[in-house]
């Protein structure tokens, strides 16, 4: 789900400033590592003359493969590489389905949070709007941006707080303006949800202590 | 140009101007009978789509009556680097940055076309900064209280309401204030609850003042965003060759004071980043006079570091004051030139707070180091503690002699306390402000057992290490460790003991003891003593015939010893004069808190080989290791190098990577860049890259590991004088094993 690549570093401020990791290959660092390269090797202890090596060699070809050279790539064609690029072709998120249940969600919440937070998402919402219609996201924020919404709209509200994050760490630049609003919508709406799931329990179990039949006392 | 119009229809849209009269009557007299006046229409911001901003400052005439800038009418002396200012005459030096013109390489300000051109003064630094805060924002726990100040000139508090407005408390940049006054003026000072040492605080139950500057992240994230989105540059302006006035002492002093005030004794960060040195008030450490430099080891040697001792008595009384409240302070420091953590240091080192030093916080150095402090370990909680405090309990044969490491000393006197201190002594108990899992210290123990008394058999001695701390998750723990070893007879079991020898933790730990004298006493006496160590451990465990230098052997256990402390005498660590006194505090820094695999990393950085000839293997660190055929990858921790040896480079020169029959060849380069990103992926701080080959400018990085400096050299000429034995400081391992050797089998010593 988020993506993993990394990209080279900021060469204009820093010649070897290190390579940029996804926040998806990060958070992934924690799972087993192959062996690190922890081990020495210890002087010869004799002072035995170190064994120079004799000159550089013959600039040939480096020795070939010894696997057959026309032998065809077990698998698909050309989509040999490392990259985990081979996600089929999708088409590109819609504005629409991604603004819709957002703004939807805000409704839900007008009842159970303080206006200024509410108008304050609604204006963070507003400019996300207007940056997707005037073309300044990226592929890539619309696509996650697509998948949150879908991950809140399924209630899980982790997995949508961790794309958020993801959006984050890896598009600041682009997202930072209104993404504390989603953010905050995500933690509204999760909220409110634990709040009604509590509601609905409370009155679940005043009905059975009335010993009425359930179905009718489920509020709508 | 056919005509006068064409003329001026191009010098307008060049330079959005128009004159009354293009060629201008030289007279007054004559000017005043021309009825209509010299003048111009100038529109100064007229659209030019085809003239992208420079991105630096402009150069300006030095003569403090013109400052006019630089321009095509200038005539330069390119050999010299020189040039002479067209509307006074002045003779004016080219700044560094222009070492490099020349004729056929003009800086764009000096050719005709440019007569109109815009500078873009540089932003992009702070920019990269607030997002990485805003960014920040993210990653902390919803009801991690927050707070920001901010500093130039002055230091502003800011008082963080979800009201709207936004408004901050202002203090002047000069002058120092107590606790107390801090806390007054923030008004602070109403009684104060008794602290809930189990929960976080929630600002609810502490109804009083702190709430206004300190918020939880859910509640306040939102306005933070947009308070950091609109920070700016400090306004004073700074007139040329001054630095900009930086109040970074009174702004921790205020930061220390407000959190002492309102969370004492709770897990706390102060965070500063800071993009420069402070140039005002107290523990300011340069003046803001461009043309006097920040100090240099040079300038500290000879005295000639005016700012240095008062400032850092400013940082560690801050830092102790910290770290008695429980608080630790990070310092993130990212810019081209030094920036004071020599003075600064202690608020890092003493309360175990972070060091991160970078040339730019728009570099992806500074932004994933900073990432990563937000790391969450695999149950997903924060990989940072708070608070802890460690205590060293020991069996009656043993007492504790002290510890190195990101502690303060408790000062707990008891039984179990010796009177000879190595490292922070004098204490069984210390204060660990700020850990993570790999937070090491190194203690140092005595053995007080008297010589002739004999020990029961099979008798062991026994320590035990408490350590009390503050989860990440608040809860608070306590883990306890019990270890036990065996005593021996040295006398009868010396070979017992000698196999039981750790060559790795001995390094690090007489690293560490070497690292910490050099603190306080002269370069050249730490290495003599650090010589000495060797020559006497090399006497004691040797086998040798005396007067043998060739027949001097060490077992297996002690096989690597000498390797680690001849690389050890050379490294920054002990070696400071090949570096910034910042670049040496921050290394120190990192060298004293990390555990022995990533300490012996950079005491004896790592080398690795790949070839055709099998698996990746380690390698000596010599020049011998460098060979045509070969791929090396070598780690110093602060620093990933891969190396491409002569012919690798030229088969990748022409293409053979890309062929299929030779792909192996392209597994070959693979192979040391998957291995050097899991290095990158996982280490804090982020190291830096360099990827190089035979001939490359950047080779230097591995040549000045595998062979030694010429400087130091000369810098540490200390000789015979004073009739120690004294290893040479010669040129390679090699000879100093020779010497090592004679020194030890002769009976002179």
């Amino acid at each position: 789900m988020a993506e993993l690549y990394v990209k080279p570093g900021n060469k204009e401020r820093g010649w070897n400033d290190p390579p940029q990791f996804s926040y998806g290959l990060q958070t992934q660092a924690g799972g087993p590592r192959r062996s690190l390269l922890t081990k020495r090797v210890a002087a010869p202890q004799d002072g035995s003359p170190r064994e120079t090596s004799p000159g550089p060699p013959p600039m040939g070809p480096p020795p070939p493969s010894s696997k057959a050279p026309r032998s065809p790539p077990v698998g698909s064609g050309p989509a040999s590489g490392v990259e985990p690029t081979s996600f089929p072709v999708e088409s590109e998120a819609v504005m629409e389905d991604v603004l819709r249940p957002l703004e939807q969600a805000l409704e839900d919440c007008r009842g159970h949070t303080r206006k200024q937070v509410c108008d304050d998402i609604s204006r963070r919402l507003a400019l996300l709007q207007e940056q997707w219609a005037g073309g300044k996201l990226s592929i890539p924020v619309k696509k996650r941006m697509a998948l949150l919404v879908q991950e809140l709209s399924s209630h899980r509200w982790d997995a949508a707080d961790d794309i958020h994050r993801s959006l984050m760490v890896d598009h600041v630049t682009e997202v930072s303006q209104w993404m504390v609003g989603v953010k905050r919508l995500i933690a509204e709406k999760r909220s409110l949800f634990s709040e009604e799931a509590a509601n609905e329990e409370k009155s679940a179990a005043t009905a059975e202590k009335n010993h009425t039949i359930p179905g009718f006392q489920q509020a709508s | 140009m056919a005509t006068y119009l064409e003329f001026i229809q191009q010098n307008e849209e060049r330079d959005g101007v128009r004159f009354s009269w293009n060629v201008w009557p030289s007279s007054r007299l004559e000017a005043t009978r021309m009825v209509v006046p010299l003048a111009c229409l100038l529109t100064p911001l007229k659209e030019r789509p085809d003239l992208p901003p420079v991105q630096y400052e402009p150069v300006l005439c030095s003569r403090p009556t013109c400052k006019a800038v630089l321009n095509p009418l200038c005539q330069v002396d390119y050999r010299a680097k020189l040039w002479a200012c067209n509307f006074c005459f002045q003779r004016n030096q080219f700044p560094p940055a222009y070492g490099g013109i020349s004729e056929v390489n003009q800086p764009a300000e000096l050719m005709p076309q440019f007569s109109t051109i815009e500078y873009v003064i540089q932003e992009d630094d702070l920019q990269a900064l607030k997002e990485s805060l805003q960014m920040s924002l993210s990653l902390l726990p919803p009801d991690a209280l927050v707070g920001l100040i901010t500093f130039g000139r002055m230091v502003q508090v800011h008082e963080l309401s979800c009201e709207g407005i936004s408004k901050s408390y202002v203090f002047r940049g000069t002058k120092d204030l107590t606790a107390k006054q801090i806390q007054d003026m923030l008004g602070l000072t109403k009684p104060a609850m008794p602290m809930q040492q189990a929960r976080p605080a929630q600002p609810q139950e502490h109804p009083f003042a702190s709430s206004r500057f300190l918020q939880p992240v859910h509640k306040i994230d939102m306005n933070l965003t947009d308070l950091l989105g609109e920070l700016q540059r400090d306004p004073w302006p700074v007139t040329q060759g001054k630095r900009p006035l930086r109040s970074t002492g009174v702004a921790l002093s205020i930061a220390v004071g407000l959190l002492e005030g309102t969370f004492p004794n709770t897990g706390a960060r102060i965070m500063l980043f800071t993009g420069g040195p402070p140039t005002q008030g107290p523990g300011m450490v340069v003046g803001d006079e461009l043309k006097i430099p920040i100090r240099s080891w040079h300038d500290i040697e000879k005295d000639n570091a005016r700012f240095m001792k008062k400032a850092t008595k400013h940082y560690e009384m801050l830092a102790n004051r910290t770290a008695a409240n429980g608080h630790c302070i990070d310092i993130y420091a990212c810019a081209l030139d030094q920036t004071g953590l020599l003075e600064m240091k202690c608020c890092a080192n003493l309360t175990g707070g972070y060091m991160v030093m970078g040339d730019s916080f728009n570099t992806s150095l500074f932004k994933q180091t900073f990432q990563r402090i937000f790391t969450k370990d695999f149950n997903g909680d924060f990989r940072m503690a708070f608070g802890a405090t460690l205590d060293v309990k020991t069996s009656r044969e043993l007492k504790i002699a002290g510890a190195i490491g990101p502690c303060v000393s408790l000062n707990v006197k008891g039984p179990c306390v010796s009177e000879n201190e190595l490292g922070v002594g004098g204490t069984s108990q210390w204060k660990i402000c700020g850990l993570d899992p790999t937070s090491t210290l190194g203690i140092y123990f005595e053995v007080v057992n008297q010589h002739n008394t004999p020990i029961p058999q099979g008798g062991r001695g026994a320590i035990q290490f408490v350590t009390h701390y503050q989860h990440s998750s608040t809860q608070r723990r306590i883990r306890v460790t019990t270890i036990a070893r065996n005593w021996a007879d040295v006398q009868s079991q010396l070979r017992h003991i000698e196999a039981a020898f750790d060559q790795e933790a001995a390094a690090v730990l007489m690293a560490r003891l070497g690292v910490f004298r050099a603190e306080s006493e002269e370069g050249p006496d730490v290495l003599r003593w650090l010589d000495r160590q060797l020559i006497r451990l090399c006497q004691k465990f040797g086998q040798y015939n005396k007067e043998d230098p060739t027949s001097f052997r060490l077992s297996d256990s002690f096989s690597l010893y000498p390797q680690f402390m001849f690389h050890l005498r050379r490294s920054p660590f002990l070696q400071v004069f090949n570096n910034s006194p910042d670049e040496s505090s921050y290394y120190r820094h990192h060298f004293a808190r990390q555990d022995l695999t990533q300490s012996l990393i950079m005491i004896q950085p790592i080398l690795y080989s790949y070839s055709f000839h099998g698996p990746p293997e380690p390698v000596l660190l010599d020049s011998s290791s460098i060979l045509a055929d070969r791929i090396l990858l070598m780690d110093t921790f602060f620093q990933i190098v891969i190396y491409l040896g002569e012919t690798i480079a030229q088969w990748r020169k022409a293409g053979y990577q890309d062929m299929p029959e030779y792909e192996n060849f392209k597994h070959l380069l693979q192979a040391p860049l998957d291995d050097a990103q899991e290095i990158l992926q996982a280490r804090f701080p982020m190291p830096r890259y360099i990827n190089t080959e035979h001939g490359g400018s950047q080779a230097r990085f591995l040549l000045s590991k595998v062979n030694p400096s010429q400087t130091h050299n000369n810098l540490y000429a200390w000789g015979q004088e004073t009739g120690a034995p004294i290893l040479t400081d010669d040129v390679s391992l090699q000879v100093f094993m020779d010497h090592l050797k004679k020194l030890a089998v002769s009976s002179a010593c």
